[in-house]
């Protein structure tokens, strides 16, 4: 699994470091019930605060996505696609959001939104 | 005992300095960055934790346990690296390894010769024959060597170059791996303890001004530059500190994205402990 | 305990080569009859452990001795008992060169003078000792040392001043009459300065601000 940090990206570490299992998640990197790296452990490796960590997995276990058993580890919950989807899903919801504000305030048409998205997203894929 | 380190309401006078009323608390498995400018008290607490000065109030415990009264018990666990204080220059750090076998029931000759060894220490040669840095290692390697609950460390990282730097945080952060293991670190230089540092404890002038968890300032906290027309707008109570330049104006504030919310000021940046510092010392409020 | 003493003894051997080479060039003006040997050993014993005081103060190791268990309580203790091993080592070692050179020289051994002179000498290096001790604990080595000086001096003045104008006679012979309690009197005499010193040494270490 790839953790990459940015110090000079305004996101804060914790959640990039969400951000990296969660992709890890995902692309089916870190299996259901796979164990995490301890918090001490990945603290010395990504050369971070222990509490850094503690946040993300915390944040992580919160969302659902990973559970702690006490004196064992973290490891990576069940049915996570369904939620990792979901999350997904609001992340675009965002994007979308500010798409509407744009094109409301700049009078560009419902159709031609549309268009537009089914003309990139057809040559992307 | 959930606390390793205790410091309530300490108190020392020297001529022309003062120590008012210093609290810490530094939970087991954690590290604590302390900070602060050089003169500003760093060395008289750490002095005072130790015991080593006379005449403060105040209470200190350590593993829960009072310093002053436990003090052998206490101080077999703790390995320390103090500014400018060690074994007579003389001395080699097989002498070192002689005697402190003596001295701390835990002594580890053996991870002792290891930390020689990964350091490039030459173990038969007198300690003043060795460069500021490898010095420092030295100390180091001595102060961890009887497998200690808590370090205390006074600017260990003080005159050890970049990749010498990374070693030493490498070690300390191994340290910690043991979970019942803390590490009370002070240290000027910020970039040190701005990763690593699961606490910050900022003090000025003999006075704790700041104690938060990294988490809190570094990702929280933010700096948010802007004109002075926009400094007007902005209420007194969302802002810690400010700084006016020629041609900006730099302000301290608790929580960038609830500022970011109330405001339409863009340029909010993550702060480092560095302007934390400056800002904190020299920004008005 | 023991580690502090080792710390001390360890310094002494670091600067061993030093006075390997001064007791070397003392045997050499012995066997042709300039000095007496015996003043060395107080010479000596007051030179290295003084060295010692000074590379503790200048790596304040004072400060960090206390932050070892129980280092309050043993450096200075430590620092005494170092003292007492070293100077019952070199009076050995002095006593037997002496021995031998008398022996060499005469082909008899001159008891009768050599031993009262080593008496006479560890009584001045427990003397000195005792006075220097506290005086370094209190000014630190540099102050310390003109203390020395001072002591010295003045003792040499003195006496000077008694032996050229006062008659001692008298004093020596009670001196004299009394000689056979001497054996108890200054080892007595000895520990007790010793004692004292400590004692005050330990007082002003206990209070001082590291």
């Amino acid at each position: 699994m790839d953790i990459i940090i940015s110090n000079s990206s305004n996101q804060p570490i914790f959640e990039q470091i969400k951000q990296s299992i969660k992709k890890a998640i995902a692309t089916d990197e870190l299996k259901e019930n796979e164990m995490l790296p301890s918090i001490r452990n990945l603290a010395q490796d990504l050369r971070i605060s222990v509490m850094t960590v503690k946040r993300a997995y915390d944040e992580l276990e919160q969302e659902g996505f990973i559970k702690t058993i006490h004196g064992k580890g973290s490891l990576v919950a069940t049915k996570n696609i369904e939620l990792l989807k979901e999350e997904q899903m609001k992340e675009i919801e965002k994007y979308i959001d500010k798409i509407i504000l744009i094109s409301k305030s700049s009078n560009i048409s419902k159709k031609e939104i549309l268009d537009t998205f089914e003309y990139l997203y057809g040559e992307e894929d | 005992m959930e606390n390793i380190l205790e410091v309530k309401n300490l108190c020392k006078k020297y001529n022309g300095f003062e120590l008012q009323n210093i609290n810490i608390t530094l939970p087991k498995g954690m590290i604590m960055g302390f900070i602060g400018e050089n003169g500003a008290g760093k060395t008289t607490t750490i002095k005072a934790i130790l015991d080593i000065i006379k005449n403060y109030t105040g209470e200190i415990k350590i593993f829960g346990l009072d310093n002053k009264k436990y003090d052998k018990k206490i101080k077999e666990d703790i390995g320390v690296v103090l500014d400018d204080m060690f074994f007579p220059e003389i001395l080699t750090p097989n002498d070192i390894n002689t005697i402190m076998k003596d001295i701390y029931k835990n002594w580890d000759s053996k991870l002792y010769f290891k930390y020689l060894t990964d350091f490039s220490l030459p173990a038969n040669k007198a300690i003043k024959t060795l460069s500021k840095g490898m010095r420092k290692k030295l100390e180091i390697a001595t102060a961890i060597s009887h497998h200690p609950k808590l370090l205390i460390l006074d600017e260990p990282t003080a005159g050890l170059d970049p990749i010498a730097r990374n070693e030493v945080i490498d070690i300390f952060q191994e340290f910690i791996q043991n979970e019942e293991c803390s590490i009370f670190i002070s240290s000027h230089i910020t970039t040190d303890l701005e990763h690593i540092a699961d606490y910050i404890t900022f003090i000025n002038n003999g006075k704790i001004i700041l104690e938060k968890t990294r988490e809190e300032l570094l990702e929280d906290y933010g700096i948010v530059k802007c004109s002075k027309e926009d400094f007007e707008k902005i209420d007194k109570k969302d802002f810690i500190k400010y700084k006016k330049s020629k041609y900006e104006y730099e302000i301290l504030v608790e929580n960038r994205k609830a500022f970011n919310k109330k405001y339409d000021i863009n340029t909010i940046d993550k702060i480092t402990l560095e302007e934390l510092m400056v800002l904190m010392i020299k920004g008005e409020k | 305990m023991l580690g502090f003493i080792k710390k001390d003894l360890l310094m002494i051997k670091s600067n061993l080569k030093i006075f390997a080479i001064l007791l070397l060039i003392y045997i050499v003006m012995a066997f042709q009859g300039q000095m007496d040997l015996s003043f060395l050993l107080p010479f000596m014993s007051v030179m290295v452990m003084i060295s010692t005081f000074s590379y503790d103060f200048y790596n304040k190791w004072d400060a960090y001795a206390i932050s070892l268990p129980n280092g309050r309580k043993n450096s200075v203790k430590a620092k005494y008992l170092a003292t007492i091993i070293l100077i019952i080592a070199t009076t050995i070692i002095i006593t037997i060169l002496s021995f031998t050179i008398s022996y060499v020289k005469t082909k008899t051994i001159d008891f009768e003078n050599i031993i009262p002179t080593m008496i006479g000498s560890l009584f001045a290096t427990v003397l000195i000792q005792s006075f220097m001790y506290p005086a370094n604990y209190k000014f630190g080595p540099e102050k310390a040392r003109i203390v020395l000086i001072t002591i010295v001096f003045s003792v040499a003045i003195i006496m000077g001043v008694v032996t050229t104008y006062v008659d001692l006679s008298p004093l020596i012979k009670i001196l004299d009459s009394i000689s056979a309690y001497w054996l108890i009197a200054i080892p007595i005499s000895m520990i007790l300065m010793l004692y004292v010193s400590y004692k005050i040494s330990e007082k002003i270490y206990n209070k001082k601000e590291m």
